[in-house]
């Protein structure tokens, strides 16, 4: 029972949300986000709850069969910036402690070939 | 309220998971059929359309193409094996980004080119150079790009251009034409996508050859146990005919890059560890070679 599966994690700065799906990405194994393991809104995008999230999604993968994954890691993308969030590499770390293996890690954090204008004018955010 | 909510859905899809049933997705024809991936659904009809990604180092356990990801498009289900038609190839975006430097140039294109057996397919090919180059140089450069994706792709059947692509011959024969106005550090074939599946079905050159071998080998067998031998040959690919086509072009960019294999030797250590942190570090290791 070794299936292969795609972990897509989706990390920006306020949420962490992982979906587990088959190798085509048509049907979802599992998903789990930052507002089910934790209440305050505030710690939603923090490394531990990422950590938490992570394995809540890797054991009900291992359940339903799946040992093997790709990671598919991205952040917000387009004009509002391009790294993915302070709970990603977390996410990786826990999601091989669970007992996953991990293929391939990738990231495909859509970028824009110049698109909008990003926003907070010419001189940037003044606080 | 999130946690009760939470709880009705799992049992929801459950339930629908244990009804669904397993399928096996068969790569095209080009790439023999291998069995790559599997997938779900409650019905046939259901898997038609899904697209899989297979790096190409799963289909030819060669550690440097895993940079090569090849999409395929389910057309057709056969009991539990869904067979699957070509739609294009990738690479990934860390190899590409790695590429592009400070005070080197990237020179890029889209052509559209029709095969011999009138697949039309969309080519993205693109180049770095040594040095910054000046734009007229770039227009150059890209105008041998198109003149021999045209010649290369009209002259070809689709399978034999796109195993041409992926071993990185039409890159070889680019880098050829256009030393001439500069020297160019790399030139590989970033993106093909399949507008239109060959409409006139031509039988194939390259893999003809075997198959016209081997029957004259056979006549000969009977009479020493030879017949065994082309099997374990190919051990990984079921299929025996096209087998041998796909390891040989595989061994034979090693000698226009070289640097290639440094390169990717480094990246492959740090993949085991399968850690982000690792992944940045191959980022830094990097940077000194240069």
């Amino acid at each position: 029972m070794a299936r292969k599966g795609i972990a897509h994690i989706y990390s920006s700065f306020n949420n962490i949300i992982i979906t587990i799906t088959d190798s085509t990405g048509a049907e979802t194994v599992t998903k789990c986000s930052g507002g089910m393991v934790t209440k305050s809104a505030k710690d939603e995008g923090s490394p531990y709850v990422a950590m938490r999230v992570a394995q809540v999604a890797a054991e009900a993968a291992l359940e339903k069969g799946f040992d093997n994954v790709n990671v598919l890691i991205r952040g917000k993308g387009g004009k509002k910036g391009g790294t993915p969030g302070r709970g990603a590499q977390t996410a990786i770390r826990s999601l091989v402690r669970a007992g996953l293996k991990i293929g391939t890690i990738e990231d495909v954090t859509p970028h824009p070939h110049d698109g909008c204008k990003p926003k907070g004018g010419k001189r940037g955010r003044r606080i | 309220m999130a946690k009760a909510r939470a709880r009705t859905t799992t049992r929801k899809t459950k339930d629908k998971w244990k009804a669904k049933t397993w399928y096996q997705i068969a790569a095209p024809s080009l790439f023999n059929n291998v069995l790559v991936a599997e997938t779900l659904a409650e019905s046939p009809d259901s898997l038609i359309g899904r697209i899989t990604q297979v790096s190409l180092q799963d289909l030819t356990n060669d550690f440097r193409k895993s940079h090569i990801k090849l999409l395929f498009k389910v057309d057709k289900v056969e009991q539990t094996t869904a067979h699957t038609q070509f739609t294009g190839h990738v690479l990934t975006s860390d190899y590409l980004r790695r590429m592009v430097r400070r005070r080197k140039s990237r020179v890029d294109g889209t052509f559209t080119v029709e095969t011999r057996d009138g697949a039309i397919l969309h080519v993205k090919p693109f180049a770095i150079t040594e040095k910054r180059i000046q734009s007229s140089q770039k227009k150059l450069i890209r105008e041998v790009m198109k003149d021999t994706i045209a010649k290369e792709g009209s002259s070809k059947t689709m399978n034999a251009f796109i195993r041409d692509c992926l071993d990185g011959k039409i890159g070889s024969e680019i880098y050829k034409h256009c030393k001439i106005y500069y020297p160019v550090k790399r030139i590989e074939i970033n993106k093909t996508e399949v507008e239109r599946g060959p409409t006139v079905v031509i039988e194939e050159e390259p893999p003809k050859p075997p198959e016209e071998t081997k029957p004259a080998e056979a006549p000969a067998a009977p009479e020493a146990p030879a017949p065994e031998e082309p099997a374990p040959a190919a051990p990984e690919l079921p299929s025996e005919p096209a087998a041998p086509e796909l390891e040989a072009p595989a061994k034979e960019p090693e000698t226009p890059a070289e640097e290639e294999i440094t390169a990717e030797t480094t990246e492959d250590e740090p993949k085991k560890k399968a850690k982000p942190k690792a992944k940045k570090a191959k980022k830094t290791e990097e940077e000194p070679q240069a």
